[in-house]
């Protein structure tokens, strides 16, 4: 029942490795649907669904979602999660624009200020999580409310006009495809790679998968839960700046819900709340996943009130049939 | 006397397994009204799972059930609660900030009209279950307040609050002090003499002796005899569970000139600390040494031993490793210093289930597999070379902790901590929940370590274990070490001693 040909020097493989006894895997599973969806909806709307234009533009909105998604798949391995990133994600947006509009700051000069100041929200939350023993939902609870509220301050409902020297990075284009996305897809295959084979980085799973063995075994638990707050922190911080030059505009609205966007589409792809569990490429399905479901029900001609329904009822039903799944090969 | 008594309770041919692991092999019990019937065995024995079948939460495989001359099948805890079958757990299963009267009667408060608890009678019912228990406290007062031996007592009243006709003792004395744990005796024989069956579970063959009409063994999920205890002795109850008579297998004993590599000056919990345990605690160890620290759950050995490794925080006193003061303050320092932890849960504090047996044994000295990229390809050779020498038995050391068997996993355990190769070894508890087989292996492997040059520290509550692998014992009770006994001195009775003396 089990081929152990498999090169066991991949840690990726490994995972499959240790699933083959029949786990459900939810990173594979969402391929699967994804892939399906795919070929249907190309089936069904030939043109308007099945071509290049539809495609880029369902990654050309998954950059910010994608980049959130990133940190959050860290944090939630490592056992943690982090409810401020929507708001420090238009908090940053605003605070950049304003530093180069109000404080007529240079472009670089600003969005190197923008993400210090992210860091420096991600380091609070971290401080407050691991060292203070604040529980992580009411700590970045309570700083979401506080980001927003300073990006409300700051902004008022958003800053307009920001320069073009600012705006061209996000709007350029290369091979069809915008610069935010291709930072995504960096990002993505840096923190990959890190997940997978770096020490400081995979020690995340072993804090997510018992933090007090962790301690015991000589892991510095605290300190990576502060730099997974900063690494969070300093991820949205760029999704909103990223995505100001984008739309030459900081709103400071933009993230609102995407931190629960963001959870949604790292649960599909596989992790826990529990801790320990995923991978970046899950992550990334998952964020895809969720922007395909948005055009196809557009295309379809459903209203935009379904968004919400059929992806709630998909993150049910697939932590559901995964804990079904799994209690019924577990002990 | 047994013989003219009326058979309560009778379990034939009880059969059992879990995921293809048979636990229980044809087992037969039988219980007498107004009888104490003693059950023991090592751990992993079947006794709890034995146990749990009489009281509905696992069902056999095959075997019957009579209860009253009725053959019955129990589905759940339910419906043993209404055959009457209580259970007094090992571990306290109280609302700590519940009084005493609702912990007495979780969700079966005496009701008024329109749901609303009938406060008089609640207070007045758990008065009464008390002063049965023997429990001499307002009915009010709330759980967290009440010492280990007083929660113990509660968990007597709520079982008497069921009017049971058996009652099982699931080592009821492991946190009793000897003059409390009489005090219990005391309420098992006014059990007795009501016509209840009592079964008691324990490790401490004294007290059996003491308490107890008869007695069943098992071993490996076997009945190794039923007998009176008039008929039997502690040496036959041992030869019994353990298969062998217990020789003192660990010989060599350390020259008396080796030097200390461990030696720990009145170490105290902070002042300040909410529950200050851990006071003037002085000890050595040498090298080579198989140092054992005994002492009832709650004496301090745990925590004298986070203390040591930096996770609890310590107050005034000094820890020396091999002659030189050292700074430890968490984990990572002790570490530094040469000390090793195996925790005392291996699932709570030792391992990661749901990891591979490679990263396990990986996870405490990770650097050495590279300071930026993990070297994959060497961690699966290290272990798979503990795989050889400690056989762990897996299919591939890619395989999830979770999959393993308690012994194997208890071996992860000490792999992780042998690729460090501390001079200091610290394991507490380490052969709890394992099998016959795999304990023998584990105590060859703490002996290997000592005759290497490390320095072992052993923490056990399995006193023929500690007694087995010591060379030295330190006796802890209530955060001091009231005694220090050598090999020779040493026996169940000289520790219980120093860990139950009574001060006043």
């Amino acid at each position: 029942m089990l081929n152990t040909d498999v090169q066991i020097s991949d840690p990726l493989v490994k995972n499959k490795a240790a699933r083959r006894r029949g786990f459900f895997s939810r990173e594979l599973a969402l391929a699967g649907v994804t892939i399906f969806t795919i070929v249907l909806f190309w089936i069904l709307y030939p043109t308007s669904f099945g071509n290049f234009r539809n495609f880029s533009a369902i990654v050309r909105n998954l950059a910010f979602e994608g980049i959130l998604a990133i940190g959050m798949m860290i944090m939630l391995i490592g056992g943690s999660f982090d409810l401020s990133v929507g708001s420090m994600a238009s908090m940053i947006g605003v605070v950049t624009a304003a530093l180069m509009k109000v404080w007529n700051w240079p472009v670089s000069f600003a969005v190197a200020g923008g993400l210090l100041i992210a860091a420096l929200g991600g380091f609070l939350n971290g401080f407050i999580v691991a060292k203070v023993k604040v529980n992580a939902l009411i700590t970045t609870l309570g700083t979401m409310g506080i980001f927003q509220g300073i990006a409300l301050l700051i902004g008022g409902p958003g800053i307009t006009y920001l320069p073009e020297s600012f705006s061209q990075f996000g709007q350029a284009d290369f091979l069809g495809l915008q610069s935010p996305v291709w930072v995504l897809i960096i990002l993505a295959l840096l923190a990959h790679y890190a997940m997978s084979y770096t020490r400081v980085f995979r020690q995340f799973y072993y804090i997510g998968s018992n933090a007090k063995a962790a301690n015991l075994s000589g892991i510095n638990v605290q300190r990576l839960q502060i730099l997974s707050f900063v690494l969070m922190g300093t991820l949205a911080g760029l999704a909103g700046i990223l995505y100001a030059s984008r739309i030459a505009t900081a709103t400071s609205t933009l993230g609102v819900g995407a931190e629960l966007q963001a959870i949604t589409a790292v649960i599909l792809g596989g992790a826990s709340l529990a801790g320990g569990r995923g991978t970046i490429w899950g992550a990334m399905i998952g964020v895809f996943f969720m922007g395909l479901m948005k055009n196809v029900l557009i295309i379809s001609r459903f209203s935009s009130e379904w968004q919400g329904i059929v992806l709630g009822a998909v993150l049910v039903a697939a932590v559901a049939i995964d804990s079904v799944v799994n209690r019924r090969q577990a002990p | 006397m047994p013989g003219d008594q009326v058979e309560l309770l009778s379990m034939d041919g009880i059969r059992k397994s879990f995921e293809g692991n048979v636990v229980l092999k044809d087992v037969s019990f039988h219980l007498a009204a107004g009888e104490v019937h003693a059950l023991v065995g090592e751990n992993g024995a079947g006794k709890s799972t034995l146990m749990n079948i009489l009281a509905g939460v696992h069902q056999p495989d095959a075997g019957t059930v009579w209860l009253r001359g009725t053959n019955l099948t129990i589905p759940d805890e339910k419906a043993a609660q209404r055959l009457g079958i209580a259970i007094v757990f090992q571990e306290r299963s109280l609302f700590g900030q519940l009084s005493i009267a609702e912990n007495i009667f979780a969700a079966r408060q005496p009701e008024k009209r329109f749901g609303r608890i009938d406060r008089n009678r609640l207070y007045e019912e758990a008065r009464l279950l008390l002063k049965r228990a023997g429990l001499d406290e307002d009915p009010r007062t709330s759980v967290e307040e009440l010492s280990p031996a007083q929660q113990q007592l509660v968990e007597i009243a709520k079982a008497l609050s069921f009017s049971p006709a058996i009652v099982i003792f699931d080592e009821p004395t492991s946190s009793l002090t000897e003059r409390e744990t009489q005090g219990l005796f005391e309420v098992i024989r006014q059990l007795k003499a009501s016509g209840v069956g009592v079964i008691y579970i324990s490790h401490r063959l004294r007290e059996i002796f003491q308490i107890a009409d008869r007695v069943t063994v098992l071993k490996d999920g076997e009945n190794q005899g039923t007998l009176p205890l008039a008929e039997t002795s502690t040496d036959d109850l041992i030869q019994r569970m353990v298969g062998r008579s217990l020789q003192l297998r660990h010989q060599d004993a350390v020259a008396a000139g080796n030097p200390i590599f461990l030696e720990v000056r009145s170490l105290s919990d902070p002042k300040s600390a909410t529950k200050p345990l851990l006071k003037e605690i002085s000890f050595n160890a040498r090298q080579g040494e198989i140092v054992g620290l005994a002492g009832l759950a709650g004496a301090g050995r745990t925590e004298l031993a986070l203390a040591i490794f930096g996770v609890r925080p310590r107050g005034a006193g000094e820890i020396w490793v091999r002659g030189k003061p050292v700074e430890i303050k968490s984990p990572t320092q002790a570490i530094a210093a040469g000390i090793g932890y195996v925790a005392e849960d291996r699932k709570e504090g030792g391992l990661f289930l749901e990891m591979t047996i490679a990263e396990n044994v990986a996870a405490a000295c990770l650097s050495r597999f590279g300071e930026f990229r993990l070297n994959w390809r060497e961690q699966v050779a290290v272990a798979e070379r503990f795989r050889k020498s400690l056989r762990i038995a897996c299919r591939t050391t890619s395989q999830n902790v979770q999959s393993l068997s308690g012994g194997n996993q208890q071996k992860v355990a000490l792999a992780k901590w042998l690729l460090v190769n501390p001079k200091i070894l610290i394991v507490d508890e380490p052969t709890r929940g394992v099998d016959v087989g795999a304990k023998a292996e584990v105590h060859e492997l703490l002996y290997s370590l000592s005759r290497q040059g490390a320095t072992v520290i052993a923490i056990s509550s399995d006193l023929p274990e500690i007694l087995d692998i010591s060379d030295r014992i330190y006796v802890m009770r209530e955060g001091t070490i009231t005694g220090e006994l050598s090999r020779r001195d040493a026996t169940e009775e000289s520790i219980m001693r120093l860990a139950s003396l009574t001060r006043n």
